[in-house]
């Protein structure tokens, strides 16, 4: 599997109700040691409920400028949500299908508590 | 005195490297239709221009990386091929108009047809393009490109009625004898004139070809916002040379001979060469930027190494676009289409695609991951906003402008 499979994929619960599109892929650079750095390992998935348009960036909390933009791909992208690839149960055809009782976290850098709702 | 020295150069370089073959044209026939009254827009290109190059040029320094390298990780593999291939396209149909204004100026000073130029100029870019150093390159190009002040020198000489010129630039309006909807669209294309993309390709893959950091970056501010109003100033002496001499004859401009026809009535033939000369630097040196920025969105794209510091078979494909790239612009020459229509078309096509690249640069200028305490200030990012919504709003109405005027005619 590449990438590509994976970014503007349809996300689904285990009972097939769409949930939205990944929008972005999440890396943890926390294996073992790969030359120089150590290798990357897949972290989760960021799925955008609405759109499968990029948020360019907007999904970190410490980038707020320009306020405009800020507020608009915000709003465009509200209810984004962050799962682990643990919670992803199988991938095919374009369509990432989560496990039951999966857990969405919210998709700021900075602290990866469970979100509300 | 060798910083001073080398501000000067990099000013100079900005002032004689802002015209090209579009804005030449493109001022010319606005003069000749709508004298003075669309001088207000080149003001409004100029600040833009200036803006848009300060950011992307910051970005680069700042963080290595130049704007093709950021679309593509910001906007993911399809958005930015999108982008890319719109953005491509543009740059070869604005490469194609500089050889074609190479040929012509050539013309001019040989009254060999433009046809047997074409091949020649379009080797002679490859050869520079090929075996130049970067910084030669861009300081001769541009310091000749300055002869082309003998078009405000002109100005003076043709001894015009300044109260006429002053009311058309202050109190713009439409032309009794030219419709509302063409005076729009020629207003975009003057636009896109001023802010080409291309200029933006090679300005922040320069910085990274020139290896700026964070302490170059007061000097490139001075270069961008002292030269480029210059280029401005040179861009509306440009049409009111053609203000004072066509538009009360009721001329169209329409040819090259045409544009420089002020200088030769004012100045003789010796004012004559001196203006051809600074065409064809003008237009060899925007030829130079357009094969470059062909080969650099391309290769930035696809992760190819690019890049004149690399010997070139240290940037094969990197190299090979921009042959493939000059070799089409030949082609396309050599079936005697109109360099002018080109340009024109060439200049519309730029405002269309201009918001592709001014906002994923806009967003990253605003990164503070990447930008670290060199991120937009409030005041930088107001004015970017209301350029974001010109920008747009000139994207948007320049098709339908061109379906409804014919393209300006």
């Amino acid at each position: 599997m590449i990438l590509g499979d994976l970014l503007d994929a349809r996300v689904t619960d285990a009972d097939g109700r769409g949930l939205g599109f990944v929008v972005d892929a999440r890396f943890a650079l926390d294996g073992p040691i790969d030359g120089l750095l150590a290798a990357p390992r897949l972290h989760g998935l960021l799925v955008s409920p609405r759109t499968a348009t990029s948020f360019l960036g907007y999904e970190r909390n410490g980038v707020r400028a320009p306020a405009l933009l800020a507020r608009w791909f915000r709003w465009r992208h509200r209810g984004t949500f962050l799962v682990h690839w643990s919670d992803v149960r199988w991938v095919a055809d374009g369509t990432v299908v989560l496990r039951a009782g999966y857990e969405r976290y919210s998709p700021g850098l900075t602290g990866t508590a469970p979100q509300q709702g | 005195m060798k910083k001073v020295l080398g501000l000067a150069l990099g000013i100079l370089t900005a002032i004689g490297g802002f015209l090209d073959i579009g804005d030449l044209v493109t001022n010319a026939v606005v003069g000749s239709r709508f004298g003075l009254s669309l001088a207000w827009v080149v003001v409004v290109g100029v600040i833009g221009i200036c803006l848009f190059a300060s950011m992307s040029g910051r970005v680069a320094a700042v963080s290595g990386r130049a704007t093709f390298e950021i679309i593509r990780e910001r906007l993911g593999p399809r958005a930015a091929g999108a982008n890319l291939t719109a953005s491509f396209l543009i740059n070869l149909l604005t490469l194609t108009a500089e050889v074609g204004g190479i040929a012509l100026a050539l013309q001019l000073a040989s009254s060999v047809e433009p046809r047997l130029w074409i091949p020649v100029a379009g080797l002679a870019v490859w050869l520079v393009v090929w075996r130049t150093k970067f910084s030669i390159m861009e300081n001769v190009t541009g310091l000749v490109g300055l002869t082309l002040v003998v078009f405000a020198v002109t100005v003076f000489l043709l001894g015009p009625d300044w109260s006429t010129l002053a009311d058309q630039t202050f109190h713009p309006g439409v032309p009794a004898n030219e419709g509302r909807d063409v005076y729009w669209y020629y207003a975009i294309a003057l636009f896109g004139a001023a802010m080409t993309p291309y200029e933006v390709f090679f300005f922040s893959s320069g910085a990274v070809e020139e290896r700026w950091s964070a302490k170059d970056l007061a000097q490139s501010r001075l270069n961008v916002l002292v030269g480029f109003p210059f280029g401005g100033i040179l861009s509306v002496a440009i049409a009111a040379c053609a203000a004072i001499v066509f538009l009360p004859a009721g001329i169209e401009v329409s040819s090259l001979s045409q544009i420089v026809l002020p200088v030769a009535l004012a100045g003789g033939k010796l004012a004559l060469a001196v203006v051809i000369v600074g065409i064809v630097a003008a237009t060899f040196g925007a030829a130079l930027e357009t094969s470059l920025s062909s080969g650099y969105t391309l290769a930035q794209f696809m992760g190819w190494s690019w890049g004149k510091f690399r010997r070139p078979a240290r940037a094969a494909r990197f190299h090979l676009t921009m042959i493939v790239c000059i070799l089409v612009a030949v082609g396309v020459l050599m079936t005697s289409v109109d360099p002018i229509a080109i340009t024109e078309f060439s200049v519309v096509f730029s405002a269309i695609a201009l918001p592709l690249t001014y906002l994923p640069i806009l967003v990253i200028a605003n990164d503070p991951e990447y930008m670290g305490k060199h991120v937009n200030g409030r005041a930088t990012n107001a004015l970017a906003l209301v350029y974001l919504v010109i920008i747009v709003a000139a994207s948007v109405a320049a098709i339908p402008l061109m379906i409804a005027t014919g393209a300006g005619s």
